[in-house]
């Protein structure tokens, strides 16, 4: 079921009484939410329990070998890194996620991750929407995806948030604007300017947009465009957010001491928090990026100041969901668009090239088997031994932990078919 | 009336006829006027063999608004738009473009394109180098209108220097230190439109690229160094692992190691390259050197056996001489998007020769422009600004043709997040080009902290420490150098000047967005609109999303305009006392035309019921509204 063409059959005169309406603190759409969360997939008889998604994306190719599957007997291979023992015998990680390596009983690491690009641009793109990149057609993120084919929980908050992001990333391609994420630059501001100016009375503030929608009907009505009614649609879309109680989920500073020490400070840290305050008020998928993965100069160092800030927030942000009992309801993923080369550069200052052939994903909650690996390299952690999976199997199982039909198919305006992960199939027996 | 004149001005000169006969192609007015026939001829027979009606030519307030933000980047103040409108001059559609060609924004805006499209950014993460000589360097080529081939071929073969601003286009390379065949890759897609990234690891299913191909283009460029860092390395090793006691020493080793040899480019090319150690093919083993190979257009190569020591030079002539009609072609696609909106082939980085395009005529006679204009930008943007095909209506549906331009009018697109960025200040604090572009930053910092301030810059720091020929050179520099910094800070005089840290912008600075640290801070109007991180090429994005609606409803506008008295938008106010003509001032100031009857009538509406408050939120409304946001 989706919502959306409901949403669009509201006239644009409708619109500007339901934009002072809302804005008056009548809630135009109480119970849409309800209808979208019941929607049933139609094609998946079992899945995991996942309702929202935390997407973690480690921008510039994380090395698989530092991090998530390191070889101990291969000292060419780790050069400075070294492996520790994490809480599930028989998983190590590099030494510099100590934190991590404490909740890995609730996390599966997949360490056959293939994918066929490797370059950055392409890479990210193919990770984000399963396909590769065209001339002819943008198709959307996951986020998008996982909103046309599940629906947004909250009625007024953005289903899709992305914090730290970059637009071709997190864009909702050919699904439209509409399904794009709403951008967090920094996690401490919040969703920024979403409150009214303190000096603009509530009438003037209404008085504006019903302008604006006059000047807007005419020039839509001269220049019928999707992206011009895009903004319209979104006028309406940002007021009723403005309006919402919930508006402080994206308040950090609602959050007690103690737990924002337990994520760290660095912007990462506080985007895992937000990620966690905002699946708790119903937005479907937060996607929050950490960059500065890109080692191929200096590449211990490099990779020892990314841990720093992923370790102590990844380890917190998998405890806060377990206390709570929220992870079987969040699957929480990280993801990179490849990993690193075995071979270290030494004229690059021990450095990292990019390396698709191999690399490693985690995977946890929303009914993820925890404490598990799945596949794994040989014994350089150049080539995938077995296991693989696509970076198309990898979406596949994220739809599937959601219980979403990830083989629908939804044609683009070009009427041209696309699903969420083209021809993957989910790695079913990650799901407990 | 400043510009009034100015613009006069330019058509007295427009119609003196008094250039001489010696002038070069690009000057030569009367040679890009007749280009531009060309161009609108070409136009004309694609209609012609597609049985398609030719559009009418847009009114002069559409004309004016796209002129200037296509152009210069940003809406004309309420003087240039009054000034525009009432001359009734038959050639002032000219005398404006000639106006625009002129103004320092129209390099602010060839800036943004450029650091879009080389991926410019201030820093880069895990380095202490930062790329403001490059930046500076980039920012001038545009200002002083570098022919495209020279400046690709510096970008291409410059070593040396990187604070010199003869050599600081080594910022090319240096920027990505440590990934030169990414880097390569980046090359071959922005100066001649081949995608190569595939080939890095594998042969390419889908082209004709072998991985072999690869290594042998990357043997132009291989063995990219520095300028004698070697001869610190053990110093800068002892300062790393000394515990305590040498912090200061370690700070200033940090300018010299990361910020003078880190900067700068040895090694022009070596001309061969070893394979790497997972090559999967049976023509050679991992391990095996090649030579220097170029792919196609005339072959250009170097003996494996011999070497060379200036491969980058070799490579640079290629690109820019040596591959046919592609590099013309390639330049002269993107410069027609820019102007037009769309590229004739689509995207612009994929090469299609000539008469493989839609429109084979026009293809070629732009690439024969290009060359005969010298590769000169401004010049070509011109051509391309005075044809009547510029200067058609608007057609609000995409182009009819998948992956290119139908030359159906102009089609209707948001604006860049620099083009509204560089609108609002307009509205804000008036022409923003009387501002200067921000000066190179050469002060050396020590820990962000500006030292030796009027004694020495880091241009003549570099250019001393890279002349330094040994180990033992180097140390007693060093040494010097220390005391010197310690003498400067003991005596007061830096902390006297007032430079505690390094300037930076708010994000409320109301400046071009040229002048902006890049990429835009995450919580900068700039990056809400789509501004590109500048990691990779041309990554911007015009996409909606419903940050920019909270932002134009309760943020920067709001702040910074509306409900700003001093706002220089409010100042075309003075001197009206009818509503009707208030009203009329501020539709000329934020859309550049005069309002309708119909919404004169809301709008007078609005200041009889809110009186001046009326007037906010009409500049309110303007500002969000769709015509604001989008090029008609």
């Amino acid at each position: 079921m989706n919502p959306f063409p409901k949403a669009d059959e509201l006239t644009r005169r409708q619109f500007v009484s339901n934009a002072a309406r809302a804005y008056l603190g009548v809630h135009l759409f109480p119970l849409l939410g309800g209808t979208l969360a019941s929607a049933a997939p139609e094609t998946v008889a079992k899945g995991g329990s996942a309702k929202n998604v935390i997407y973690l994306f480690m921008a510039g190719g994380m090395s698989h070998v530092d991090t998530f599957d390191p070889k101990p007997a291969k000292k060419e291979v780790m050069g400075k890194t070294e492996a520790i023992a994490t809480k599930v015998d028989g998983v190590m990680v590099g030494h510099y996620l100590p934190k991590t390596a404490a909740v890995m009983d609730q996390v599966c690491v997949i360490n056959s991750m293939n994918s066929t690009q490797g370059a950055h641009a392409q890479g990210s793109y193919i990770m984000h929407t399963s396909y590769d990149m065209r001339g002819t057609i943008k198709h959307p993120s996951l986020g998008s995806w996982v909103l046309r084919l599940g629906g947004r929980i909250h009625p007024e908050l953005p289903g899709f948030v992305a914090v730290n992001s970059v637009p071709e990333n997190t864009s909702g391609g050919f699904l439209g604007a509409k399904f794009a994420a709403a951008p967090i630059g920094s996690p401490d501001a919040g969703l920024m300017d979403s409150r009214r100016p303190g000096n603009v009375t509530t009438e003037d503030f209404e008085r504006r947009l019903a302008l604006a929608d006059r000047m807007n009907r005419q020039f839509h009505g001269r220049y019928p465009n999707a992206d011009v009614k895009a903004y319209e649609e979104l006028y309406r879309e940002a007021i009723s957010l403005m309006n919402s109680k919930d508006l402080s989920a994206f308040d950090l500073r609602q959050e007690s001491e103690s737990t924002r020490k337990l994520y760290g400070s660095s912007r990462f840290a506080q985007g895992c928090l937000l990620a966690r305050r905002l699946v708790d008020n119903g937005v479907r998928f937060v996607e929050v990026q950490l960059g500065g993965w890109d080692t191929h100069y200096d590449n211990f160092a490099g990779v020892a100041g990314r841990c720093q800030e992923f370790d102590q927030a990844y380890a917190a942000l998998i405890t806060d969901l377990a206390k709570s009992g929220k992870l079987k309801d969040t699957l929480v993923v990280v993801a990179t668009e490849f990993g690193r080369s075995p071979e270290i550069q030494t004229e690059h200052n021990g450095g990292r090239d990019h390396h698709p052939q191999a690399f490693s994903c985690l995977l946890a909650g929303g009914g993820i088997k925890g404490g598990v690996k799945h596949g794994s390299t040989d014994a350089s952690a150049s080539k995938v031994k077995d296991g693989i999976v696509t970076v198309q199997d990898f979406n596949a199982t994220i739809a599937h932990a959601l219980a979403l039909p990830y083989d629908t198919i939804v044609m683009s305006p070009s009427k041209r078919p696309f699903k969420i992960a083209d021809k993957g199939v989910p790695v079913t027996s990650l799901f407990g | 009336m400043k510009c009034l004149i100015m613009i006069t001005a330019a058509l007295a000169a427009l119609c003196g006829g008094v250039w001489a006969q010696s002038l070069k192609p690009q000057e030569d007015f009367k040679f890009l006027k007749n280009a531009a026939t060309q161009v609108d001829q070409q136009i004309a027979a694609f209609y012609r063999s597609k049985n398609l009606a030719v559009p009418p030519v847009t009114d002069d307030a559409t004309f004016l608004r796209r002129a200037f933000l296509v152009a210069i980047g940003r809406i004309p103040t309420a003087e240039e738009t009054v000034a525009f409108l009432e001359i009734q001059d038959a050639d002032k559609r000219e005398a404006l473009i000639n106006y625009l060609l002129k103004s320092g924004g129209f390099s602010s805006h060839m800036t943004n394109w450029a650091f879009d499209l080389l991926r410019v950014t201030d820093g880069s993460i895990g380095s202490g180098a930062n790329n403001e000589p490059y930046r500076y360097w980039i920012r001038t080529a545009m200002s002083d209108n570098m022919p495209w081939n020279e400046f690709t071929n510096k970008l291409i073969a410059s070593s040396g220097d990187g604070w010199d601003q003869k050599t600081a286009a080594v910022g090319y390379y240096t920027r990505d230190r440590g990934m030169p065949l990414d880097n390569l890759s980046n090359t071959m897609r922005v100066f001649l439109g081949t995608h190569m990234e595939c080939a890095q690891c594998h042969d390419d299913p889908y082209g004709t690229t072998d991985r072999r191909d690869f290594y042998q283009l990357a043997a132009f460029t291989h063995g990219q160094g520095t300028v004698g860092q070697e001869h610190m390395a053990p110093l800068w090793k002892e300062l790393r692992e000394a515990k305590g006691g040498r912090d200061e020493e370690y700070r200033v080793g940090q300018v010299l190691w990361d910020r003078v040899y880190g900067m700068s480019l040895g090694g022009g090319g070596a001309g061969q390259i070893a394979l790497p150690t997972d090559y999967q093919y049976r023509d050679a083993k991992p391990g095996d050197v090649l030579g220097a190979e170029t792919p196609f257009g005339q072959k250009v190569h170097i003996s494996k056996s011999r070497g060379e020591s200036a491969g980058r030079e070799k490579l640079a002539q290629w690109i820019v001489a040596k591959t046919g009609e592609q590099f013309s072609s390639v330049i002269a696609n993107r410069m027609w998007k820019r102007v037009m909106g769309k590229g004739i082939y689509e995207p612009v980085d994929e090469f299609i020769p000539a008469n493989q395009t839609n429109c084979p005529g026009l293809v070629s006679c732009l690439e024969k422009l290009m060359v005969d204009l010298d590769y000169d930008l401004r010049a070509f943007q011109r051509v391309l600004l005075l044809t009547r095909t510029f200067q058609f209506a608007t057609n609000p549906n995409p182009s009819s043709i998948q992956g290119g331009d139908d030359f159906h009018g102009r089609k209707i697109e948001r604006l860049s997040a620099e083009q509204i960025w560089d609108s609002l200040i307009t509205l804000a604090v008036g022409d923003p080009d009387r501002q200067a572009p921000r000066a190179l930053d050469d002060r050396i910092y020590v820990a962000n902290r500006p030292v030796l301030s009027g004694q020495k810059t880091m241009t003549q720091l570099s250019q001393e420490v890279l002349a330094l020929k040994s180990e033992r050179e180097l140390r007693s520099y060093f040494a010097n150098l220390v005391k010197e910094i310690n003498t400067g800070s003991a005596s007061g005089q830096e902390s006297m000047m007032g430079m505690s840290s390094k300037p930076s912008y708010n994000n409320d600075a109301k400046v071009r967005s040229s002048e902006l640290p890049s990429p835009a801070p995450r919580n900068h109007f700039l990056y809400l609109f789509g501004a590109s991180d500048r990691e990779v090429v041309d990554a911007s994005s015009r996409e909606p999303n419903v940050g920019q609606v909270l932002s134009l409803m309760n943020g920067f506008v709001q702040r910074e305009l509306v409900n700003k008295t001093s706002a220089h938008l409010y100042k075309s106010l003075e001197g009206a006392s009818a509503a009707s003509e208030k009203i009329r001032r501020l539709y000329i100031a934020i859309l550049s035309r005069p309002p309708t009857g119909e919404e004169m009538s809301w709008t007078a509406d609005e200041v009889k019921k809110q009186g001046d408050a009326g007037y906010r939120n009409i500049v309110s409304a303007l500002v969000m509204s769709s015509e604001f946001l989008f090029l008609q």
